[in-house]
């Protein structure tokens, strides 16, 4: 029973990984731009398509791929800032809300009509492969990506703390009329804000190819996993999402290894609710970012 | 001629055109998009009063349409009873879950409210597909098939089904026109523009929003019940589908929010769209919501009132230059 326990706490652990890579990117968009990006999952999905791509291509390792996914989503969050977002910035809720979310039913229909609805595998030497600690196995493709979503989050952490253009980010996000007073250009640091979460969307997206497949639905799920973690750690919290992607995981795998294979979003949205009914305004409320 | 006959001249010859106008169309297909958009100007519509005036953009109004759908249908086929009632049923139902949802996503505002109704549609869904023995479960049930039988909602032709949409379209049209000119209506509007300022003037904002949320889901469940007679099929997937959800918000966007035409307006190009591309390219994946988001996009990055609050604004600014 124990041991059933620790197995699926350790698959929700490695997954919810995945999660902060991709409610990271929420939060920060939301707490810098003050916009929610409803797209964000389809950047996971254009990252797995590009890992894909060069995967079957080129032979291509998904993890080296992701020295390509990243600065290509970085490129593209920095045109979706100027070209879109941008330009509903200021506005009332209506444009904001719905830009994005057309975005995301236009790229993802996109790639229904361009890339078929077709699952699509990419077979790696790890993707099968298992680490034993007594009765425990810990597959190491989902080690692999959980590592490397935990470097990501500590580099962005570091960055946001340590550098001026972090310092700047932030500071925008906490007041972002005072921040344009100190003399921040708010354009560039919104776009470099865009730039990185769909960066880090791009990066989850190629670390989970190994394991798990592509198709043009697929960022639906990590979306909504990513509210959810937004919502329960505090929105516009990097740490809060952190944390909360990772309790997610847990609470995902818990419920499907014990209430059924298909209830793991079932157990996600009921957390949401239930935080919603308990702490509106989030686990970390009251605390900085 | 005044401008007032002019006006009472246009709306004669649109009512007779309605009415008369699935006597004239013989074709299954045509009819077919002719029903479609009037069920969803209708959910539009419900979904207008909560999005468009009081501006609490629901992504979850699946939620009641399958509430609505799945009551009359359980009602129906458990008890025989008449879907005329369970429409009534499950517009009460809808509407006592309105209650709970909304006293959750109420807590977030903005984007978050909208996330969080998004999640209320979903959780119903699963729920259904996952508690088979409680109805059906995943695959669903076919709607006995009566025949002819008007008092059970069951009908020959199309032309039947037409008319009851119509009907369902007139009531929600009805009743947005009454609240448009009542107190609750500028109280709506107040709330939709600024719920602080609204609160401040003494509006009780939480009770408003609580009440259009009843009626926008008490109506979006009777598109349900309807839906549901007229594809003699229920599903989880059918009922509580996301795109059911967009679609509501979509037209109303897209014809104009707020407005007592605009989600009817918006339906019209929308789905008349959907049709010339269907017939033009068969059903490929993904054409249709492309084109649909392109559309959303455009609107709100160039006219974001919609195409009524354009139209509002070129009379207007005629009516300026004379």
């Amino acid at each position: 029973m124990l041991e059933i326990v620790a197995q699926a706490v350790i698959n929700g652990l490695l997954i919810g990984g995945i999660y902060a890579l991709v409610s990271i990117g929420v939060t920060l968009i939301f707490g810098v731009v003050k916009i929610v990006n409803f797209a964000q999952g389809e950047f996971v999905m254009i990252g797995m398509y590009i890992t894909y791509f060069l995967g079957t291509q080129f032979g291509m390792d998904p993890v080296l791929s992701l020295v390509i996914s990243m600065p290509v989503l970085f490129v593209i969050g920095m045109l979706v800032q100027h070209f879109l977002i941008r330009r509903v910035l200021g506005l009332n809720d209506l444009p904001q809300i719905f830009l994005t979310f057309a975005l995301s039913l236009l790229i993802l229909n996109v790639a229904l009509m361009v890339l078929t609805p077709n699952y699509r595998t990419l077979h790696t030497s790890y993707s099968d492969a298992a680490l034993h600690f007594g009765g425990l196995y810990v597959p190491v493709a989902k080690l692999i990506a959980f590592g490397v979503a935990m470097l990501l989050s500590a580099v962005l952490w570091l960055f946001l703390r340590s550098t001026d253009l972090g310092k700047a980010m932030r500071a925008a996000s906490q007041n972002r009329e005072v921040a344009q007073l100190m003399g921040i250009n708010p354009h560039r640091v919104f776009a470099v804000a865009l730039g990185i979460a769909l960066a880090l969307a791009g990066a989850a997206g190629s670390l989970l190819m190994p394991f798990y497949p592509a198709y043009p639905m697929v960022g639906q799920v990590f979306v909504l996993m990513a509210f959810v973690a937004v919502v329960l750690g505090t929105l516009g919290n990097v740490v809060g999402a952190l944390v909360a992607s990772l309790l997610m995981g847990i609470a995902e795998s818990l419920g499907i290894q014990f209430i059924g294979a298909d209830s793991g979003l079932i157990v996600v949205f009921l957390l949401l609710l239930a935080t919603l009914a308990l702490r509106p305004s989030g686990l970390a409320a009251g605390r900085a970012s | 001629m005044s401008l007032g006959g002019r006006r009472g001249a246009v709306a004669a010859i649109v009512v007779v055109l309605v009415a008369v106008l699935p006597l004239m169309v013989k074709s299954s297909f045509a009819l077919d998009i002719l029903i479609r958009i009037l069920l969803f100007a209708f959910i539009g519509t419900a979904w207008n009063l909560l999005g468009g005036y009081a501006k609490q953009f629901s992504l979850g109004h699946a939620a009641f349409f399958g509430l609505g759908a799945y009551t009359s249908s359980l009602l129906e086929v458990n008890y025989g009873i008449s879907p005329w009632l369970g429409m009534l049923a499950g517009g009460f139902v809808a509407l006592l879950a309105s209650l709970p949802i909304g006293w959750l996503c109420f807590r977030l505002r903005g984007p978050y409210f909208t996330i969080a109704t998004i999640a209320t549609a979903q959780v119903l869904m699963l729920i259904f597909l996952k508690f088979r023995d409680f109805a059906w479960g995943a695959e669903g049930t076919t709607m006995p098939n009566l025949g002819d039988a008007p008092l059970m909602m069951q009908f020959d032709g199309k032309a039947a089904y037409y008319y009851v949409a119509l009907g369902l379209l007139l009531v929600s049209l009805g009743v947005t026109a009454w609240i448009e000119r009542s107190r609750a209506g500028y109280y709506l509007v107040a709330l939709g523009e600024d719920q602080d300022a609204a609160e401040a003037v003494g509006i009780d904002v939480p009770r408003m929003k609580r009440d259009i949320l009843m009626l926008s889901a008490f109506l979006t469940a009777m598109a349900g019940t309807f839906y549901v007679q007229y594809i003699y099929f229920i599903d989880p997937n059918t009922a509580f589908n996301f795109s059911i959800s967009i679609e509501a918000a979509l037209v109303s966007i897209v014809g104009g929010v707020g407005t007592l035409f605009g989600p009817l307006i918006g339906t019209v190009l929308l789905e008349t769209t959907a049709a010339l591309l269907q017939s033009w390219l068969g059903n490929q994946a993904g054409v249709q919501v492309t084109v649909y988001s392109v559309i959303l996009m455009a609107v709100i990055l160039w006219r974001p009132t919609g195409i009524t609050g354009y139209a509002l604004e070129l009379y207007a600014r005629r009516r300026a230059k004379a």
